[in-house]
This record gives structure tokens, C-alpha cells and sequence, in this order.
């Protein structure tokens, strides 16, 4: 009976019948709310964040590690409740298959805003004076060249399964490769490497994120992004070519929830559809964890306590 | 005397055997083609055997001759192929799990070649564990075990592992295990053989003790001659499968059935064998004779330097003190040197 | 030999025919993806779709949806799976408070500490009382308390439940051999199956979360379990049961009481071997959402704190270590059933412990620092491992360069680039004619029907590339790990050291070297190749040091007597009777070799790892498994080749 509680709960308020004994007052039901977390520090000091405001409307809460691309899976089957960064460069394609095939919903957009592309440290300039346009990076390829790319400039790519395009280096006629790390790690491993002994680097990284703090750096700034550049050959510098553009500069964070979220946990869904980060309260989160090096639930309830304001309209507005 | 404690009929073993092919005439004797089928090992060929109370018996052969296969037939470690086994009368054979466990648990102990040892039991918990087995409890079987510590001389060492004792007291444990339920009949399948010389000889002097204390009803195994002699009462000797000949080590050293046996007796130490009511002459009259008598029942070899040291014959006197024969040197020197004689 | 000539002559004129350009399409490459490539096209090699003769992953998406959708598999799994999380809060309630399980409050860490310090005495005395008490203490100082705790909720669920499933499966298939005869194969591949193979099917059918991390954990952890409780039960002398029979046992008394017991070094081999996979599952599980320290060390390798994750990982050796000592020294300790003792005297250690344990509950309150060890007095010295990192990457970096510049151009991309480059049916016929030459007909079949499905199911090339970098790191690992294996071989206590080492360094988790090595070597196939030899060269140390000190002392006196020195002994006794237990840690080396060239897709390589880490994030089950699959036969091929040779060559030897 217990395996479908959920469900029963959910049946039972469809059919008004009031809420179900377990339920607590405020939350809507005692079933926890399954919040999932990333390998990233931003995205889990926000979970702690939204599940320790979830706490105070008297929700219970369990947060859950998951890979960052299955989670949309997990959530349209109720596997995990809500994802708090659906980032528009990396997640957008798994978060819109979860949408057609059904059982999740897309609860708003914050208002941060993200980016992933080529990225450099800042101290790369030096090296090559042009930075960040994208020609002046195509001038310099032989400085990114590795003994093992033949002579051409290497572009240090994040795993395959991040599904970047690989065709605009040909699209462009850059004289680059790019090549795959298998995990973030490698590519903070490529970049502290190649700080350490002042190389020149250039490779994925998105915004925002601890690098910025650490290391400082710029987006390569290709041609900006337009929807035709991906279908439509005869757009943009090269005629014959699709993918000859940059990704999209000002990326969405969407939030994501379970279709039944809203059933169960009215009050909670009602919170998350209000909830709205700042590309600035991002940033702060990351840095309380790779810089100050706080614990994520630590640097969560620091958040709460520095931004009553914030929040507090999230949860107690009266709409 | 009395029922045998132990008896079988026709019973046989034949490996690798489809039970279904069995074929077996009126008294129990297996189709001799069946036995030199493809694929099948007869271990125990057609053996009859009676074992009666008290009674020592040895069973003698090399290795592969289906001696330890036949005790642990009798056992029922391994299920025969055909014939009866009968136990005190009772149908061994037609037993459920339930008696025989029973059975086992009361009326036989085995010791076995490599000891068996459980080697995450003390030797206290190793003998107490037939006992465990029986549900008896802790006090009780603590204290029966600890008996069975002090009968075979091992006071001291309770609480060594296995690993941690020699061959001969790691087999005292073990016999000390199979008397701990002080079962009627004690199978020994080749006990001593694992052990050294000077200790195998010491433990069968032990086991000669005990066997005067307990007087149990036993089934010996072992492949070594003249550990038979020194041991049995009866001596049955086995040969692909088959019990050759069986009877008192004199008669199988005097009158070898077959030309197996006797190749196997024509090594034997006679005088070891041989006692001296078996080569004594019949009291003469008025013969004159040496002072002191030698008893009927000693063995040849423990009279030879006092029979030989005399210059007249030894009379010979049973446990009454009557004078049943006289034994001149010429009988010693016999027994010593029987080839030399038996052209003449 | 001679009579495999052929076989050598029919590949070489196939390797003529394609240089002569008169190879048709159809014996060179199988119709598929990888475009032939010199390094220099690597980064775009993982674009291509590929495309398969069998669909295998089709075959195995439907299969498993239909068990999932149609047999109502998903209904059990996830019952399992809830049943398994409410297990799991209990122990983790009763580590770490909070409300789940059964609403404790978190014990004072004191406590842990005095049960793990009285457990360690009373099972083996102070040495190992300081060892426990000391892992405690470091949890608690380095502020890993709450993640260690959480591995320990986990673990306290995830070893028993293997080990009972491990031992019931394994008696099972003792008494019936069909489930023996059926459960072989399973096994071998199941241990040779890569980690990450495992998780997609596991995600699909468990969810995501702590519990499903344990259940991948468990799944990992029961196959040699299972093994080995077979081995055991096998290998108990027929005398004991019989033995076990005459004391009149029942069956089940027969089991419990003799059988098992007896069974009892391959038993603790069997746990043993359970906990070190559950540990070494700690991180992996933490991919799929199990937490603990496995999870937190994934994070700080996220983060590049590689000192914080050094000492997350140290965590991890101690709580192996620890762990597999009390389970020994539990095991092997004795009841003393002569000594008639008082109670106070016979139950000293509980009585103690539970003075103790009050104690620390009691005086918690007054001082909070018995209660929790408060952050600001945690210590770390992330920082100075952080540095020795840098000076390392500074001042190695430049010197390696050319190293890895040779390295790469004139021996890893030639040797990749000759693999791609031979047809598809001289790769077959060589190993078949290995096969014919260890084994037999049968091995050649087996090891051929093992390639042909890797090429049936499309994933040719990239097997290659995995081969090439498994066999590359082979050869390293024998030409360092030998040397080393037999100087350490010299004296015992070396030995001792060595073998020492090579446990320490099994159970540390292998991400976190990744990590430097890309530092220095940059992300290639060197940095995975270098991380694959780090790990792999392990059994190739421990089987050399194992193979020479286990010559029997007869045969080492007999060498010294016929007058030989330290070389003569060497080469003319230890070397050669050693040899056949050498070449089974070199037979170690290969399968660690291909377990870790999977996670060294972690730096990013082309080859089938990256693809299985494709497939875990696209939760693709058949591509996933199939992938797992050619790992898994690439690997038994080599293993059955190499075990067949050793078992020869021992038997020749007469060390049987």
C-alpha cells in the first residue's frame, strides 16, 4: 500500500475529498520533497537553499545526488520532485524530451543568467592581444597546440555527453581540434595546470561558476547565436555551413517540477514558481563553497540569513 | 556366541552404476557382467561379514581395495549399490534420515585417516560436538567431553585448536569425538596411518587400552600388516573389492586361503604371530622339562630367548596353570626360519 | 608451432593485400564509424553514430522494457528499493540523528570512538584498538563526520546484505549443480563487467538515490561472494563431512556447523572481499546518487580541491583497513571454555563498553566537545598537499614535456594507429591462433566467439583503442611491476612492506589520481594510459612478491647448497617456479587493467569507456550494457588465455 501512497494521497485531493491524515498543516503532504543535487557547488547550496525554505513551510525534505542530465528522467517519473538549474546550453535538449514525453513541468525562469562556451582565463590575453573575439583566437591556434593535435589549436571540450556541437570549428574554419575531457574535474585539472605555468588555455566553462573568482576570464565571443544559424546553411560568415555562431549569450535557468508537485505539495510548488536567483545570488552561493569554503547546508542557511528579503516574498506573499 | 553386532549380505558398491541396470540373482549376487561394465568401478564385490559383540576385526588391504569404501558402507557414509547391512539386527539400509541421524548419534563413532578435525573447534568443542548435535546441554556436555579429554590423555590441551596440536594428539581428539557419544560399535578408517613410527606405535598401545576399557564391538581399517596382527582378533583381507580370506591372524599367516593372501603373509615376522599354543607340542609323559612354563597364549617372539636359553623343552601352561604342551627350541627355530625347513 | 605457420601467413597477406590497396572493403574494416585516424582527428572521433550488424542494444532496450513494463520487474525493484531506503535511515539515524528511521538523536561522536577503540582491544588488543579508535578520530578531526557516517549507514547495509546473498546463492548452486554450471559464467562476467555498465540498468529499475547506490553496491559486492562461498564449500575435505555425518548431524546442522565452518578462510576471503567492493563502490556508487564520502569526494574533485579529496580518501583506505581488520581478527577469535569465569569477568568488554558509551552520552551535555567536534577545531592539511601539487606541476611539468611528447607521437599513436589500421580478420585469426596454441580448439572458439560479438554489436574500433591502451599499461606494469615484485621479494620484511603497500593503494580511490596525472600530462590518452598503470601495477607487484616467497624453503635450500648467488638463485629457481603464479598477477594486471581503463574515461579518452559514460548519463540501457559486454569478453578472452597457459605450466611444473 505504502508503494503508492503518493498516488492515493494525489487521487484523493483530485477528488476533493480534503487532505489526508499524514499531511502537515502548511506543506500539503509528509511525503518528502526528493531534491536533487549536481556535482556542482552552485546548483547544491541552492537546493539546500529552496529545500531549508521548504522546511520552514513545513515540508520535509530529502536531498539526493544525481547525474545532471538523468535527473529529468528521475523527475518525470517522481524519482526526484523539482530541479532548481536547468541551464539552457547543456540541459535544454534533455529537459525538452522530459517535456514531450510528459510528467514534468517547467516552473519558471530565474532571472540569472547563464552562458557556456569557449572560455579563457584572463591571464590568456597576454599571450594572445585579441582575446575575445573569436578571429583573433583563430590567429593564435598554433599557441594552444599539443603534441598530440598535429599542429592545430586545441580546444579543451567537456564530456561528450554534454552534446556540444563540434561542427562549428569546421563551420568557422578554425585551425583547431577539440577534445573531450571525460568529467568537469579534468577540465578544472586542465585549467589549474595551465594557470599554474601560465599557458595559454582555451576550453568549455560556463557562468556562473567558481572560476570566475579563481581565475577571472572571458567567453570567446563568436558570432552571436540565432536560431537560423543551426538549420540554415546559407546564414551567417560561411554560406555552405551550418553552426557557424556561438551559443546563446544569454542562456535561461529554468526550474523544473514534478507534474504532481503541484497536487501534493501545493504550498511548496506554489513557493518554487516564485523562487528567482540572480545571476548574482549564484555567484554568491558558489563562492561561499569554493572560496569560503563553506559547507554547502552551512552556506545555504548563511544565504537564508543574508537575504530575508529575497526569499521571504517567495514564501509568505499572499498572491 | 551371541548375535552379530554387525552384519551384511551380498553387499556390493559399484560406481558409475545406472541403478536402473542393476541385475541381481535369488541370494543377492549381482550378474557378473555388470560388474566389468564401461565406466563402472566395483569398490565392494558380493562381501559377507558378521562383526560380533566386543569383537576387533581389521580390515586389511592396500589402497584400492574397497576397504574404506566397505566400512563406509556399513556406516552408511555412502549408500551401497546392492545387499543388506544389518546393524544389532536393525536394517541398516531401509533407515529414513531420521533413524539413522538417530542411529549415529547413539550407536557408532568413526575416527578417520586426516583426523576430520573441525578446524574452528577447540579440541574440547570438537569432542563435544556429537554431543551438541544430540541437543545435550552446555554443563553436561562440557563435562562429558572433558571425561573424554582425560580418558585419551589430553588434559591441558581443551582449548587448542586443531592447527595448533600434533598428528597423534590431534587423532586423540579425534577418537576422543567418536567415543564421546560412547556408541557400541567404533569404526577406525585407517587411523594411525598419518602419523610417525614411534608415535603410530604409541597410539595403537593407547588404543589397545581403551579397547580393554571399553570393550567395543570394531571395525578396523588399515594397510598396514603388521599393525593387523598386533590389533586384531579377526583379520579380513580384501583384494579388488573382495574379502579374500577372513579369520585369526594365525590362520591367515598358517593357512593362506589364496595366493594373494599369501604373497601378503610371506614377509610376516611369524614369530609375531604366531602364539605358542599354535606351534606347541602335546604334553608328553614323563618328558623332562625346563622349570619355568611359558603361557599358551604369548606370542612366539616374546618367548624365543627364554625357550632358546634352555637346554630342556618349556612346558606350556594355560591361564589355570595346567600344562597343556611342551615347546621344544626346534618349534622356535621354525617359526624363526620357516624356509629353511620346509624343504627337509 | 610450426603448424600455426598458416595462420601467421594469412594474416600477413592480409596486411600485404591492404598496403597493396587490394583489400576488398569487406575484410578491412567492418561497416561502420571511427574514421581511421591519425591522432590528429581524435577530437572528432566521438561525433559518429555508430551502427550495428546485431542490434544487441535494441534487443536488450525491449527486453528490459518489457521485464520493466510487462513482468511488473519495476514493482518488486522499487519495493526492494523502498524497503532498502527505510533499512538505511535506521542505521543512518542511529550514526547521525535526524528524523528519518526512528527519530534518534545523533550519539555523541565519543561514543563511536570508545566502541571502535574496546571493539579494536577486545578483538586483537591495543594495536588494532588504536587503529579503529584512530579512524574515528580522524572522521571526526578532518571534519568528515557526517559524510563517514553516511558511508557507514551504508555499508552496514550494504555487507551483510551481500554477504548473505553472496552465501545463500553460493550454497544453493553447491547442492545443485545446474545453478552451479549456470552461475560460472554469469559470475566471470559479472566480474569483469565495468563499474559503470552496472549503474544504467541499476537506475532504470531502482530509481535514483542513496538506496540506489546501494543496490549497485551490492550488486558489485555478491559476486565473489558467491564464488568463493562455492570454492569453500567445495573444498571442504569429504572426511570432515563424513566426520559431520557420524556425529550425526541433520542437514542443516551438516551446513551450519560443519560445512560452513570449515569452509570458514574461504568465507572470510568472501567477506573480505565484500567489504574491499563496497568500498571501492563508495565512489562509484556516488555517480548514481549515493552520498557519504564517496559523494563528498566527487564534489571536491569537481571543485579541484585535490587535497581535501586526498584526505577524503585517506577516510576511505582506514575505514577499509579498519573494517577488514575487525571482521579478521572477529573472526579468528577463540571462546575459552575452560575458563569458568564470574560474569563481571566473562562480559568485561561489553560492560565496559556500555560504561563508556554512558559515560560519553552523560557527559556530552557538560562538554560539547564530547558531543561534536566543532569546525573551527577540524583540521585539514589540504593546503600543503595542494602545494606539493603545484611545486610538482611546476616543476615537472617542463621536464615531462618532451617525455610525453615522445611518448605520444612516436609509440602511443603508432601502436593506436597499427591496431585501426590491421583488418578486422587478422585481429581475429591472431587471437584465434593463440587460442588454438594455449588451448585448443575450444579456447579458439571461445576467444574468437568473444570478438565476434564485439564486432557484431558495432563497437570494433573503439575496442581497439581500449585494447591499445590496456595492453600499452600491461606492458608498463610488467616492466616496472615485476622488477619491483621480485627486489621486494628479497627479504621478508620488504615483502611485508610491499604487500602492505599494494593493500593500501587498492582500496585508495583512483579518481583522485586522475587528477594530477592530467595536471601533468594534460588530457590524452597518456594521462588515462598512466592512470591505468597506477592501479594495474598492483597485482603485478603482489604476485611476483607472493610467487617468489612461496617457493618451498626445500627447493631455496637446495639452491644454496648447490652454491648459487642472489642472480643464480634468481634466474635458475625463483623465476621459473614462480613463473606461473607471475603471470596470473600479470593476468590481474590485464583485468584491473581494463576495470580501470573504463574510469579513466573520467580524463576523457575515445575508446568504449567514454561511450559507457555516455551512455550512464543518456540512461541508455542496451547501449550501455552491450558496451559493458565488450569490455567484459575483451577481458575474459585474455583471462582464459592466460589461465590456461599458467594452469599448463604449473601442472608441468608439478606445483598442483
Amino acid at each position: 500500500m505504502k508503494l503508492f501512497s503518493k498516488r492515493a494521497v494525489a487521487s484523493a485531493l483530485f477528488a476533493g475529498l480534503g487532505i489526508s491524515g499524514t499531511a502537515t498543516a502548511d506543506c500539503g503532504s509528509s511525503d518528502p520533497i526528493v531534491i536533487p543535487t549536481h556535482n556542482w557547488s552552485s546548483q547544491i547550496v541552492m537546493s539546500h537553499v529552496v529545500g531549508q525554505l521548504f522546511e520552514k513551510i513545513g515540508c520535509n525534505v530529502e536531498y539526493t545526488s544525481t547525474d545532471s542530465q538523468a535527473v529529468y528522467e528521475a523527475v518525470r517519473i517522481g524519482d526526484a520532485t523539482i530541479e532548481l538549474e536547468v541551464w539552457e546550453g547543456s540541459f535544454a535538449t534533455s529537459f525538452n524530451t522530459a517535456l514531450d514525453k510528459g510528467g514534468i513541468l517547467d516552473a519558471g525562469t530565474h532571472d540569472a543568467v547563464t552562458r557556456e562556451e569557449w572560455w579563457y582565463p584572463t591571464y590568456v590575453e597576454e599571450h594572445c592581444p585579441g582575446l575575445p573575439d573569436w578571429e583573433a583566437l583563430a590567429a593564435c591556434a598554433e599557441m594552444f597546440a599539443r603534441p598530440d593535435s598535429g599542429g592545430k589549436g586545441v580546444y579543451v571540450d567537456g564530456p561528450v555527453e554534454w552534446l556540444h556541437d563540434p561542427a562549428r570549428i569546421e563551420a568557422l574554419g578554425m585551425n583547431f581540434i577539440q577534445i573531450n575531457v571525460g568529467g568537469a574535474a579534468a577540465l578544472w585539472a586542465e585549467l589549474e595546470a595551465a594557470a599554474k605555468q601560465n599557458k595559454p588555455i582555451v576550453m568549455f566553462n560556463w557562468s556562473p561558476n567558481f572560476t570566475d573568482a579563481l581565475y577571472g576570464g572571458s567567453f570567446i565571443e563568436f558570432p552571436a547565436f540565432d536560431e537560423k544559424c543551426k538549420t540554415d546553411a546559407s546564414w551567417g560568415i560561411n554560406p555552405d555551413a551550418t553552426n557557424d555562431c556561438g551559443s546563446p549569450a544569454g542562456g535561461y535557468l529554468k526550474k523544473a517540477a514534478w507534474y504532481m508537485m503541484p497536487v501534493t505539495w501545493p504550498a511548496a510548488y506554489k513557493a518554487l514558481t516564485r523562487i528567482n536567483f540572480t545571476t548574482n545570488h549564484v555567484g554568491t552561493m558558489a563562492m561561499f563553497v569554493d572560496v569560503e569554503e563553506m559547507e554547502h547546508d552551512e552556506a545555504a542557511t548563511r544565504w537564508i540569513e543574508e537575504n530575508e528579503d529575497v526569499w521571504s516574498p517567495w514564501l509568505y506573499a499572499s498572491q | 556366541m551371541s548375535e552379530p553386532v554387525i552384519r551384511c549380505r551380498s553387499l556390493y558398491k559399484i560406481f558409475g552404476l545406472n541403478p536402473a541396470d542393476l541385475r541381481i540373482d535369488g541370494d543377492g549376487v549381482v550378474e557378473p557382467s555388470i560388474l566389468e561394465r564401461e565406466g563402472t568401478v566395483t569398490a565392494v564385490d558380493n562381501v559377507n561379514l558378521d562383526v560380533s559383540p566386543g569383537e576387533l576385526l581389521i580390515v586389511m588391504g592396500l589402497s584400492g581395495s574397497g576397504k574404506s569404501t566397505l566400512v563406509r558402507c556399513l556406516s552408511r557414509l555412502i549408500e551401497p549399490t546392492s545387499g543388506s547391512v544389518e546393524i544389532e539386527g536393525m536394517n541398516l539400509l531401509g533407515m529414513g534420515d531420521r533413524e539413522l541421524i538417530d542411529l549415529r548419534r547413539s550407536k557408532m563413532g568413526m575416527v578417520f585417516q586426516n583426523f576430520a578435525l573441525l578446524p574452528h573447534r577447540t579440541a574440547l568443542e570438537n569432542i563435544a560436538f556429537p554431543l551438541q548435535m544430540r541437543g545435550m546441554k552446555r554443563r553436561d556436555y562440557v563435562e562429558r567431553a572433558r571425561r573424554m579429554i582425560a580418558l585419551v590423555g589430553l588434559e591441558g590441551r581443551e582449548n587448542n585448536f586443531p592447527r595448533e596440536l600434533s598428528g597423534g594428539q590431534q587423532q586423540r581428539v579425534g577418537i576422543a569425538r567418536s567415543l564421546a557419544v560412547e556408541p557400541d560399535i567404533w569404526f577406525l578408517d585407517e587411523p594411525f596411518s598419518a602419523l610417525d613410527p614411534l608415535i603410530r606405535k604409541e597410539m595403537q598401545d593407547e588404543f589397545l587400552r581403551l579397547q580393554s576399557l571399553l570393550n567395543k564391538t570394531i571395525v578396523f581399517i588399515t594397510h598396514d600388516f603388521d599393525e593387523a596382527l598386533k590389533l586384531a582378533d579377526r583379520i579380513a583381507i580384501m583384494f579388488n573389492g573382495r574379502i579374500e580370506q577372513i579369520g585369526r591372524p594365525e590362520d591367515i599367516v598358517l593357512n593362506p586361503a589364496t595366493d594373494y593372501v599369501s604373497r601378503f603373509t610371506s614377509d610376516v615376522p611369524r614369530e609375531k604371530v604366531l602364539r605358542v599354543g599354535s606351534v606347541m607340542n602335546p604334553p608328553s609323559e614323563g618328558e623332562e622339562v625346563a622349570d619355568r612354563a611359558v603361557d599358551v597364549t604369548d606370542r612366539v617372539e616374546n618367548v624365543v630367548e627364554y625357550v632358546l636359553g634352555q637346554r630342556l623343552p618349556v612346558p606350556v601352561v594355560d591361564s589355570g596353570d595346567t600344562v597343556v604342551g611342551v615347546m621344544h627350541q626346534a618349534h622356535v627355530l621354525k617359526v624363526l626360519f620357516p624356509s629353511r625347513s620346509e624343504p627337509a | 608451432m610450426k603448424g600455426y605457420a598458416w595462420l601467421g601467413a594469412l594474416v600477413l597477406a592480409l596486411l600485404l593485400a591492404k598496403s597493396a590497396g587490394l583489400l576488398p572493403a569487406f575484410l578491412d574494416e567492418l561497416p561502420l564509424h571511427l574514421e581511421k585516424s591519425s591522432i590528429d582527428t581524435l577530437g572528432d572521433a566521438g561525433k559518429e553514430a555508430y551502427t550495428e550488424l546485431v542490434p544487441f542494444g535494441l534487443i536488450l532496450d525491449h527486453t528490459f522494457e518489457f521485464m520493466r513494463e510487462e513482468l511488473g520487474v519495476s514493482l518488486v525493484t522499487r519495493f526492494v528499493s523502498k524497503r532498502l531506503k527505510e533499512l538505511i535511515d535506521i542505521f543512518d539515524n542511529i550514526l547521525r540523528g535526524g528524523r528519518k528511521g526512528l527519530g534518534l538523536s545523533a550519539p555523541p561522536w565519543t561514543a563511536l570512538l570508545v566502541i571502535a577503540f574496546i571493539l579494536g582491544y577486545s578483538l586483537k588488543g591495543w594495536r588494532l584498538a588504536l587503529l579503529s579508535g584512530g579512524t574515528v578520530m580522524y572522521f571526526a578531526i578532518f571534519g568528515l563526520w557526517k559524510f563517514a557516517m553516511e558511508t557507514l549507514a551504508l555499508l552496514a547495509a550494504a555487507v551483510p546484505i551481500s554477504i548473505i546473498i553472496g552465501l545463500l546463492v553460493g550454497i544453493v548452486a553447491y547442492r545443485k549443480k545446474w545453478l552451479e554450471l549456470a552461475l560460472l559464467p554469469i559470475l566471470s562476467v559479472a566480474q569483469t563487467l565495468p563499474h559503470f555498465a552496472y549503474l544504467i540498468p541499476v537506475v532504470v529499475f531502482f530509481g535514483i538515490g542513496h538506496q540506489t547506490g546501494v543496490i549497485a553496491t551490492i550488486i558489485f559486492a555478491v559476486p565473489p561472494m558467491v564464488r568463493l562461498t562455492l570454492l569453500g564449500l567445495q573444498r571442504v575435505a569429504p572426511e570432515i563431512v563424513e566426520a559431520g555425518k557420524m556425529s550425526g548431524c541433520t542437514n542443516l546442522q551438516l551446513l551450519f556447523r560443519v560445512q560452513l565452518p570449515s569452509a570458514r578462510n574461504e568465507l572470510l576471503l568472501g567477506v573480505n572481499q565484500v567489504i574491499m567492493q563496497c568500498l571501492a563502490m563508495v565512489v562509484i556508487a556516488a555517480f548514481i546518487g549515493a552520498s557519504g564520502l564517496g559523494y563528498r569526494l566527487l564534489h571536491k574533485l569537481q571543485s579541484l580541491k585535490l587535497g581535501q579529496s586526498l584526505e577524503i580518501g585517506v577516510a576511505i583506505v582506514l575505514l577499509a583497513v579498519v573494517l577488514d581488520g575487525l571482521s579478521r581478527a572477529w573472526a579468528e577469535k577463540k571462546r575459552d571454555y575452560a575458563a569458568d569465569l564470574p560474569f563481571h569477568r566473562r562480559f568485561r568488554y561489553p560492560i565496559l563498553l556500555v560504561v563508556m558509551v554512558a559515560a560519553a552520552y552523560l557527559l556530552a551535555p557538560y562538554f560539547p566537545i564530547l558531543e561534536k567536534v566543532p569546525r573551527d577545531l577540524t583540521v585539514t592539511y589540504a593546503k600543503t598537499w595542494d602545494g606539493l601539487v603545484d611545486w610538482i606541476v611546476l616543476n615537472w611539468s617542463d621536464g615531462l614535456t618532451n617525455f610525453r611528447y615522445f611518448l605520444i607521437v612516436n609509440v602511443l599513436a603508432p601502436l593506436r594507429d597499427a591496431l585501426l589500421y590491421m583488418p578486422y580478420p587478422s585481429v581475429l585469426l591472431l587471437v584465434a591462433g593463440l587460442g588454438l596454441l594455449l588451448g585448443g580448439y575450444y579456447s579458439a572458439l571461445l576467444t574468437l566467439a568473444f570478438l565476434v560479438f564485439i564486432g557484431l554489436a558495432g563497437w570494433w574500433d573503439r575496442a581497439m583503442i581500449t585494447a591499445y591502451m590496456v595492453v600499452f599499461a600491461t606492458f608498463i606494469c610488467i616492466v616496472i611491476g615485476i622488477p619491483v615484485g621480485i627486489f621486494s621479494a628479497l627479504s621478508e620484511r620488504r615483502a611485508k612492506t610491499a604487500l602492505f603497500w599494494c593493500d593500501t593503494f587498492q582500496t585508495f580511490p583512483s579518481f583522485i589520481y586522475i587528477l594530477p596525472v592530467i595536471m601533468l600530462f594534460q588530457v590524452n590518452d597518456l594521462s588515462a594510459i598512466m592512470a591505468v598503470i597506477v592501479y594495474a601495477i598492483i597485482p603485478a607487484v603482489r604476485y611476483t612478491v607472493e610467487g617468489i616467497r612461496s617457493i618451498a624453503p626445500e627447493l631455496e635450500e637446495a639452491a644454496t647448497m648447490a652454491g648459487c648467488n642472489t642472480r643464480q638463485r634468481l634466474v635458475h629457481l625463483q623465476l621459473p617456479v614462480a613463473i606461473p603464479h607471475i603471470m596470473l598477477g600479470v593476468n590481474q594486471t590485464i583485468m584491473f587493467a581494463f576495470s580501470m581503463v573504463i574510469i579513466a574515461a573520467f580524463v576523457g579518452t575515445i575508446d568504449l569507456g567514454q561511450q559507457i559514460f555516455k551512455a550512464l548519463s543518456e540512461t541508455n540501457i542496451g547501449k550501455g550494457v552491450v558496451l559493458g559486454l565488450c569490455v567484459s569478453f575483451m577481458a575474459l578472452a585474455v583471462d582464459h588465455l592466460v589461465t590456461r597457459w599458467a594452469r599448463e605450466r604449473r601442472r608441468l611444473l608439478g606445483l598442483d
